[in-house]
This record gives C-alpha cells, sequence and structure tokens, in this order.
C-alpha cells in the first residue's frame, strides 16, 4: 500500500496529456467530494475555448466573468468565482469559452493560485489536453499533480510524456496517478491491462482507480457530479480518492465483485452465452 | 431607384394579420422589397394590440432600411396609447373608406390622414393628443436630421431623383388628372416644382428639396400626383395592395399571453451583480437610440465561441448555439434556437429587447440587467418542430421577463 502524505497542500492540477480519459469528470467529482467533506474547495477551468467544467457542474447558466476577464481585470477575483447550487464550500474559476489558450499565462495563473491558496483549503486545477502552452500554464502554480490515465496503450504512453514534463517543471512536489474506466470483466479475460501493469509501466503510485460506469454519462449529461449518487461504484472510488487526498488511509475498492443480485445473474446468464456459443 | 422617387409614402397594409406574431412576419417581408425603403411608411394594423416594445421593434426594423414609420391606422385602443406615447401619429380611417381606395390614393390618403391628425391634435384640447402632437414634432426634427445624413451619403442617387423628376413632372402638364380636387393645385404646384427642380440642380440642394417635400403638405401632395403618372409602377403596387387588402375587425382582439418565467437570484449574485458597470457613455434618450442604430443581419448559424459584437441592433437569421455570445447596442432577433448568451442594449439602453423563435438561453442580459435559463430547464437539445412560439424578453420593473408572444 502507498503511504499518502500527511495532507495535500496546495494547489493540485489535474492532467493527462491525452484527450478524454476523464480530467474533467475526475476534477469536478473530487472537487465536489471535498467540498461535501467540509473542505473549501474553488475549481479552475483552464482549458480556454474549449470549457467544460461548467457543464459537469451544471453552473453553465450562471457564469458572468471567466478566467480570462480576472486576468485582463474587468472583474475582481472574487467576482469571477460561480458557488455551486448545492455545495457553498465549493466555487467554480470558469474557462472564457470565446477565447484561446493564449490569452493566460503561466504568470498570470501561478498569481491566481496563489491568492486563492490563501482563501481555500484547495484549489483544482483542471488542464487542457495536450502539452503545449495550455498544459504549461495550467501546471504553473500547481504544487501537486494527478495524472489521469485509462488502461490503453495510447493513454499509458501520453501519461509517461506527462509525468516526464511534471518531473521536469518546477514547483510540482509530488505527482499520483489514476487510473480511470478499468474494466474488471476484461482485465480478468486478459483484454486490457491491469491496474498493476499501468502502475509498472508508469513507475508511480496510484491515487485512485475508477471502475467504468455508464452512471458518469448520465450525470454528464443533467450537470450533477457521479458522488452525489450513492449506488454508483465510481462515485464511492471517487469519494475515497478525495479522502486520500485529505491524508485519510483508505483501503482501494474491490471493483471486480459485481454489485447486486441482478447483476451476478446478467454475469452467469452471459457466462451460459458463451458457453454455448462454444 | 425608379422606385425611390415614386414617392415619399408608402401604406403598408398589415389588416389582416390578427397577431403580432403575424403582423411582424408580415412586415419583415414586406420590409424587404426595394420599394420601400427610403420612405415614409404608413401602417394599416388590424385589431392587433402592440404594446410599446413591439411597436418600438416595429419601428426599429423600419427605421433599419432607411424608413421612417410616420403614420399608424389601428382599430385597437391600446396599440393607439402606446403609439401616441411613442409619438407616432395614429389616425382613424373607418373600413369602407379603406377597401375603396386604389393604391394610388392610399398614397394621397396617407398624407391627408396626417394633415387631419395634426389639424385634430393642434385644435382638440385632449391633452394626450396634444402631447402626441408634441412627440410627432419632436420626431420630425429627428427624421430630418437623419435624412440629412443619409441624403448626404446619396449624393449621386439624389442626382438621378432629380433627374426623373423633372420628366415626371412635365408628364404631369401633358396629362389630366382624375382627381378633381387636387387636379389645379398639383398642376400648378407641379410646374412650381419643375422650376425648382431647374434651379437646384445639384444634389446639395435636393436634399433640401427633399426636406421640404416631407414638411410640407402641399409639396407631399404634389410628389404622389407623380406617382400617379408612373402607371407601371402603380400597377406592381396595386398588385401587391389587393394581396394584402383584407377586412378590417373580422376577429376578436388578440389578448397576448404573459407566460413569464421569473427566478429568484442568490443574495450573494446579486450583490455581484451590482457590480456590473455600465459604460459611462449610457445613453439617455433610449427610443430615439434604438430606432436610430443601424441594423446588422447574419446568416448563419452561430456556434460555440464564436462572438459577435454590433454598435446597433442585430438580425441573425439561424441558431445560435450554446457557448457563443451575441451583443449589440440595440435589440437582438433571433430567427432560430437561441442557446448562447445574448446582450441587448450593451450600452446601457433600458428599452433593448431579445427576441427569438425559441428562447433557450443560457443567459440572458439587457443593459445592466442579468437573467439565467432556470436550472429546471437542463434539456440536453431542443427538437426543432414547426410550431415553435416566438418569444421575446425584455426588462419590466429593473427585472428581465420573457414573454411568450401566443395568438
Amino acid at each position: 500500500m502507498i503511504k499518502e502524505r500527511i495532507r495535500w497542500q496546495g494547489v493540485i492540477v489535474i492532467t493527462s496529456g491525452k484527450g478524454g480519459v476523464g480530467k474533467t469528470t475526475t476534477t469536478a467529482n473530487i472537487g465536489s467530494a471535498l467540498a461535501k467533506n467540509g473542505h473549501s474547495v474553488v475549481l479552475i477551468d483552464t482549458d480556454i475555448g474549449l470549457r467544460n467544467l461548467d457543464l459537469l457542474l451544471g453552473l453553465e447558466n450562471r457564469i458572468v466573468y471567466t478566467l480570462v476577464d480576472v486576468v485582463e481585470e474587468r472583474c475582481k477575483l472574487k467576482q469571477a468565482l460561480v458557488k455551486d447550487k448545492k455545495n457553498p464550500n465549493l466555487c467554480l474559476l470558469a474557462a472564457a469559452q470565446t477565447r484561446d489558450k493564449s490569452s493566460v499565462t503561466a504568470e498570470q495563473l501561478k498569481k491566481i493560485t496563489e491568492k486563492l491558496k490563501k482563501d481555500y483549503d484547495f484549489v483544482i486545477v483542471d488542464c487542457p489536453a495536450g502539452i503545449e502552452q495550455g498544459f504549461q500554464t495550467a501546471i504553473a502554480g500547481a504544487s501537486e499533480a494527478i495524472v489521469v490515465t485509462t488502461p490503453e496503450m495510447s493513454a499509458v504512453r501520453d501519461a509517461d510524456r506527462i509525468i516526464g514534463l511534471l518531473e521536469a517543471a518546477e514547483g510540482i512536489e509530488s505527482y499520483k496517478l489514476l487510473i480511470n474506466r478499468v474494466r474488471p470483466n476484461m482485465i480478468k479475460s486478459n483484454d486490457m491491462m491491469s491496474v498493476e501493469d499501468v502502475e509498472n509501466i508508469l513507475s508511480c503510485g496510484k491515487i485512485g482507480v475508477i471502475p467504468e460506469d455508464t452512471g458518469i454519462i448520465t450525470s454528464t449529461n443533467r450537470g450533477e457530479p457521479i458522488i452525489n449518487n450513492e449506488k454508483s461504484l465510481a462515485g464511492k472510488a471517487y469519494i475515497n480518492v478525495a479522502r486520500r487526498i485529505n491524508g485519510e488511509e483508505v483501503p482501494f475498492l474491490d471493483i471486480d465483485e459485481p454489485k447486486g443480485f441482478v447483476e451476478r445473474i446478467k454475469k452467469f446468464l452471459s457466462g451460459l452465452k458463451q458457453q454455448g456459443k462454444e | 431607384m425608379q422606385q425611390f422617387l415614386d414617392d415619399n409614402i408608402y401604406v403598408m397594409d398589415l389588416g389582416n394579420s390578427n397577431t403580432t406574431a403575424d403582423v411582424i412576419f408580415e412586415l419583415s417581408s414586406l420590409l424587404e422589397k426595394d420599394e420601400v425603403k427610403n420612405k415614409k411608411i404608413c401602417l394599416k394594423l388590424g385589431d392587433v394590440n402592440l404594446n410599446q416594445a413591439q411597436l418600438l421593434s416595429i419601428k426599429s426594423l423600419i427605421s433599419g432600411i432607411n424608413s421612417i414609420l410616420s403614420c399608424i391606422d389601428t382599430k385597437s385602443v391600446e396599440t393607439e396609447k402606446v403609439a401616441l406615447s411613442l409619438g407616432i401619429i395614429v389616425s382613424n380611417i373607418s373600413a369602407e373608406n379603406t377597401l375603396e381606395v386604389t393604391p394610388a390614393d392610399t398614397y394621397k390618403m396617407a398624407d391627408e390622414i396626417k394633415k387631419e391628425t395634426v389639424e385634430n391634435t393642434t385644435e382638440s384640447n385632449q391633452p394626450e393628443l396634444s402631447d402626441s402632437a408634441y412627440d410627432s414634432t419632436q420626431n420630425d426634427e429627428y427624421y430630418n436630421i437623419v435624412e440629412e445624413s443619409e441624403e448626404q451619403t446619396q449624393e449621386t442617387e439624389q442626382q438621378q431623383v432629380i433627374e426623373q423628376a423633372d420628366i415626371q413632372s412635365e408628364n404631369i402638364e401633358n396629362n389630366e388628372l382624375t382627381d378633381k380636387n387636387s387636379e389645379i393645385n398639383s398642376t400648378s404646384e407641379a410646374s412650381e416644382t419643375n422650376e425648382a427642380n431647374e434651379e437646384n440642380s445639384e444634389a446639395k440642394t435636393a436634399v433640401n428639396e427633399f426636406e421640404n417635400l416631407e414638411i410640407d403638405n402641399n409639396s407631399s401632395e404634389n410628389q404622389i400626383q407623380i406617382s400617379e403618372n408612373k402607371t407601371n409602377e402603380i400597377t406592381k403596387k396595386a398588385e401587391v395592395e389587393d394581396e394584402l387588402e383584407v377586412i378590417f375587425g373580422k376577429n376578436p382582439a388578440e389578448t397576448s399571453i404573459f407566460n413569464s418565467e421569473k427566478e429568484s437570484v442568490y443574495e450573494e449574485e446579486t450583490e455581484e451583480l451590482a457590480d456590473i458597470v455600465v459604460p459611462e457613455q449610457a445613453f439617455t434618450k433610449e427610443d430615439i437610440e434604438l430606432e436610430g442604430f443601424p441594423t446588422k443581419y447574419i446568416k448563419q448559424t452561430m456556434r460555440s465561441g464564436q462572438v459577435i459584437n454590433y454598435e446597433g441592433n442585430l438580425v441573425i437569421i439561424g441558431d445560435c448555439h450554446p457557448g457563443c455570445e451575441i451583443t449589440a447596442f440595440g435589440d437582438i432577433t433571433v430567427w432560430g434556437v437561441l442557446s448562447g448568451i445574448a446582450h441587448a442594449g450593451s450600452a446601457g439602453n433600458q428599452k433593448a429587447a431579445v427576441r427569438a423563435l425559441k428562447m433557450n438561453a443560457i443567459q440572458l442580459r439587457i443593459a445592466n440587467c442579468y437573467s439565467r435559463r432556470p436550472d429546471s430547464l437542463n434539456s440536453v437539445y431542443i427538437e426543432k418542430t414547426n410550431s415553435f412560439t416566438p418569444e421575446e424578453a425584455r426588462i419590466v420593473n429593473g427585472e428581465i421577463v420573457v414573454f411568450k408572444m401566443n395568438d
């Protein structure tokens, strides 16, 4: 088992390199889970021009000022922070949709994160895909990083590249792996890399394993983080990640076991089907 | 060009439209024609009840094509009141008269109406009417200012107009006029204008001439007589008029149903809202501003991340997807689904409005007011049907209210 630091401090950047692995979903859920546990959290979307974090939190209609407005001093930092509908501990600093990544420089974001760090327990930065300027900007103010990857070769390769860049970057004190969209069934049938394989390839400790969950799609469409759905295994996994960030020692979820009676029957039936085919 | 010199007043018959949506639809189709540009327009409305914002927007639509809404014929008392409050001349023509008039006569009639109303307003002691007269004079001044600037830009056009006007006035002398009352006057005046035109051959003097035509009833009457001789165009217009000519007062008065969708705002947010600063050059004469603004037409689908910022009225023919931002000094009209952010009256104009066939905007901003889409309306996409109800958002008592323009 990996020993966590007593508690993660300061600014956490959530990055991946490859797109579509779940950076934004992770940001929304970890942020919500931390806020639910009573911490004050601010989420910063740095994906300027392709913002999505507001959608996942269901705050799209509340955004008046954005990160770019703060940087260009059209408003105060406090004005641009959008409070969450349910949890007043959670704030969002949205990205501008009508601009591009060059609107904010690394130094400007660093200033903002330093300001926010004083007032909030956690500052979580959602990083854009890629390793260009947007990535460099996003990691500028961060002291910790979570590298999100899926058990696919392409995502793991990109994660490796990102870890290399994180190690080279100034200011990043520690980084952890978060393995997303894991399918235990496929791992069992050797169709997918196991969590351990990914860890070994990247030689990096993990902070969480999130199982594949169709509920993520519905929660994204509804604008509600999946941690609010108590039945969801992915939601539980995200809550555990948040607790680990807070310094608690939480055992990893056993995601192998089918959840309920119906699933067991399904599994049994699918097994019969396969036998019949053979 | 020929249509331009035709005459100054154009009567639009919207009597067959029984709803506000119909009126705006008819109007927009009529306004696309070249012949209504640079004209004084006389609107014939049936029983439709128009509110202030709707009438204002019609006015601004008309001013968008360099024309002026000079007078209105309505059967609705509400519309009449609103028109009076906006300084638009209201005339009362009986239904029988309007049905029997020939196109050429309607032009003249429009002018007579104007005369009558001016006379009425000056003679009567009613405060409302006298107010309207006051307003109308104010407006006339304003229009003249506008026209001056327009006509300076159209110097070449003016020259051609004058040349053609000469020919026309000669025709008048040759031909016999059917109208008994105006026969003598028009021929004498035609010769007068003939002389005037010979004297004022330059474009700059044409500007003055046109102003005179507007203000002076006699001269504009003369202009109408000129149009009588242009048989080709009259037949064209007669066709249009015939198409539009419908009996007034068949349907009961329209009642617009106001489905206001309000939402309370958090205390914190109201604090934030108070900090939204309207630029210092906020305009005060808001009505005049709205109708004076130029209008820009955009025929495209506005997609996420696209921004339009225009110092005037905006008409977007197409959908506005979530994530786009439309900002205009004046009104915003979206001929499609509005799902992005719209900010009308961005220079501080409280009278500005946002209109859309389907209002699904994430945020609406008018002047310094702000409203957001209710969280309950979190639909993934809007199904496109043939039965949209146009909606309009405007400020009522400091809040943005969305009205459905129902039948």
